[in-house]
């Protein structure tokens, strides 16, 4: 119970970002976590150290180059944890992997983040809106708390 | 090829995911002494391949695929992708298009500049005026997604016009220059609060400073060079700004002190723009439809982006898709000229420096 508490305390997000567009990082770091919105108010922290951070977001659709640097941060962060696909790229790739010419859509893709890493939770959107941010990581909060370890 | 060390004692690497980068790239700072004495900025972690994905896609599709390019300055993309093809078939637009076009162009470019305050006050470690930056910002991202239907990706400029979901009523635009006021207020409070703060202006006085040999050397472009006394802005070209009144801040002592002051400046002219964009709005249609795809020779369009000139090319073929779609983004320049503005100064001043160029690494990677 005073684990379940103490998570609930002091929520630690991580943002990754993997290669989108900037659209969902901006959102993420100047709107939700700015004192418009203000996701401080529930508790949720952002933090750029792995071993602080309980809950990873990652944006866009994971570049090859991006995906090494990805799964070391997944793996120093310690348990329980959580990671949450921010954005369309994130879920489906969006454009970069669904439209292409003559050459095909682009092969710098390893995502979606899904064949990468376990995702817990998918916000859509392109950006998605800072409200669906929010309560993705408000109802995200019990979760980690009942989480075993 | 990676440059050697050298004669410097230490070298520091920086990223590829690092908290002192907001995107992923690579610094690596070559230090004597605390000094700076070579630098290299290798960029490849964003690329997503635009270019070749653009080869032989309808015309529509890539504009889709433009406005992507980057998250912050998209309507810029998407309009310069636009214009290709409006200079290459001679289509002419109506007017109250022109004039959307430009309210949002400009209330982007506003968020941009205000994102690059937020940013270059986080560096220096004045956490407040920070987020006040981020506070000032938020009723300007509300009207675009009230004028545009989304926060980021407006996808204003179609082919011929705007898109009719961007067309406001004559409600939403008195609407919209009632919330002005008070927005400008707040962005002038602001502006005066950073330039009279003596302890962010003695951290950001003389420092990386690129004079303006170096920067038309370089082809620094846009505000950063705008600040180093090189008058060139390609907002002056563009026949949609005939419209308006107003001015090109040009600056000279090219130190990070100028290229925040200069951004101040240019905010005020941004608002100007504004309000007389939402006071003259003409009636009538947004959207002429009395144009055909066909062949068009390769055409070369530039525009102002946020952070400088942009640059878009490309050719039709007989079935109306992409040839030869080539793009140049600003910070490609700016990133390559700050490399030599942060030498002789010290490692924080130099991370500094080189964030203040205002570098955005997904367009440049694209």
């Amino acid at each position: 119970m005073f684990k379940a508490i103490s998570r609930r305390n002091a929520v630690h997000v991580m943002l990754v970002y993997a290669g989108g567009c900037n659209g969902c990082d901006i959102e993420v770091v100047n709107c939700v976590l700015s004192p418009y919105y203000d996701i401080e108010q529930y508790k949720v922290m952002l933090t750029w150290n792995p071993r602080e951070a309980d809950i990873l977001l990652v944006t866009g659709p994971v570049l090859k180059r991006i995906e090494p640097a990805l799964k070391k941060i997944y793996d120093a962060i310690p348990d329980p944890k959580l990671v949450a696909a921010v954005g369309s790229c994130a879920i489906n790739g969006n454009v970069f992997s669904n439209l292409g010419g003559d050459l095909g859509p682009s092969e710098e893709i390893a995502g979606p983040l899904d064949k990468v890493l376990p995702v817990a939770a998918k916000i859509p959107g392109c950006p998605p809106r800072p409200e669906d941010i929010i309560s993705a990581a408000a109802s995200a909060i019990p979760i980690l708390a009942e989480m075993e370890v | 090829m990676e440059k050697d060390r050298g004669e410097a004692d230490v070298e520091i690497p920086v990223g590829l995911v690092h908290p002192a980068l907001l995107e992923p790239y690579r610094p690596r700072f070559f230090l004597q002494d605390e000094v700076v004495t070579d630098c290299e900025i290798t960029l490849d972690a964003q690329h997503r391949g635009i270019e070749r994905m653009m080869e032989g896609i309808p015309v529509d599709k890539c504009n889709i695929i433009t406005e992507r390019i980057c998250g912050i300055c998209s309507c810029v993309h998407l309009w310069n992708s636009v214009r290709v093809v409006e200079k290459g078939l001679n289509i002419t637009i109506p007017e109250r298009a022109q004039y959307m076009r430009v309210i949002i162009n400009e209330l982007e470019r506003l968020t941009s500049h205000l994102i690059f305050f937020g940013h270059a006050l986080e560096i220096i470690g004045h956490e407040t005026l920070a987020m006040r930056a981020f506070i000032a910002r938020e009723p300007f991202m509300i009207l675009l997604g009230e004028l545009s239907g989304n926060r980021v990706h407006y996808a204003c400029p179609v082919i011929g016009g705007i898109r009719p979901r961007c067309n406001p009523t004559d409600d939403m635009c008195k609407k919209a220059l009632a919330q002005l006021g008070p927005a400008a207020d707040y962005v002038k409070d602001y502006a005066d609060r950073i330039l009279q703060d003596a302890m962010i202006m003695s951290r950001i006085e003389g420092v990386g400073v690129l004079t303006k040999e170096e920067a038309i050397k370089y082809h620094v472009v846009g505000p950063t060079a705008r600040s180093s006394g090189v008058a060139k802005d390609w907002r002056t070209d563009i026949p949609d700004y005939k419209h308006f009144d107003w001015d090109v801040i040009v600056l000279d002592d090219g130190d990070v002190k100028t290229r925040v002051v200069q951004r101040v400046l240019e905010t005020f002219e941004i608002i100007k723009i504004l309000k007389q964009g939402f006071e003259n709005i003409p009636a009538g249609e947004v959207r002429t439809k009395d144009w055909k795809l066909g062949t068009m020779p390769i055409t070369t369009c530039y525009h102002e982006a946020p952070r400088g000139e942009l640059y878009d090319s490309y050719g039709l073929d007989e079935k109306g898709n992409v040839r030869h779609y080539k793009n140049r983004t600003p910070t490609l320049t700016n990133l390559g000229a700050m490399e030599v503005a942060c030498l002789g100064e010290h490692l924080t001043d130099a991370v500094l420096t080189v964030a203040s160029c205002d570098p955005c690494l997904c367009c440049t990677n694209r």
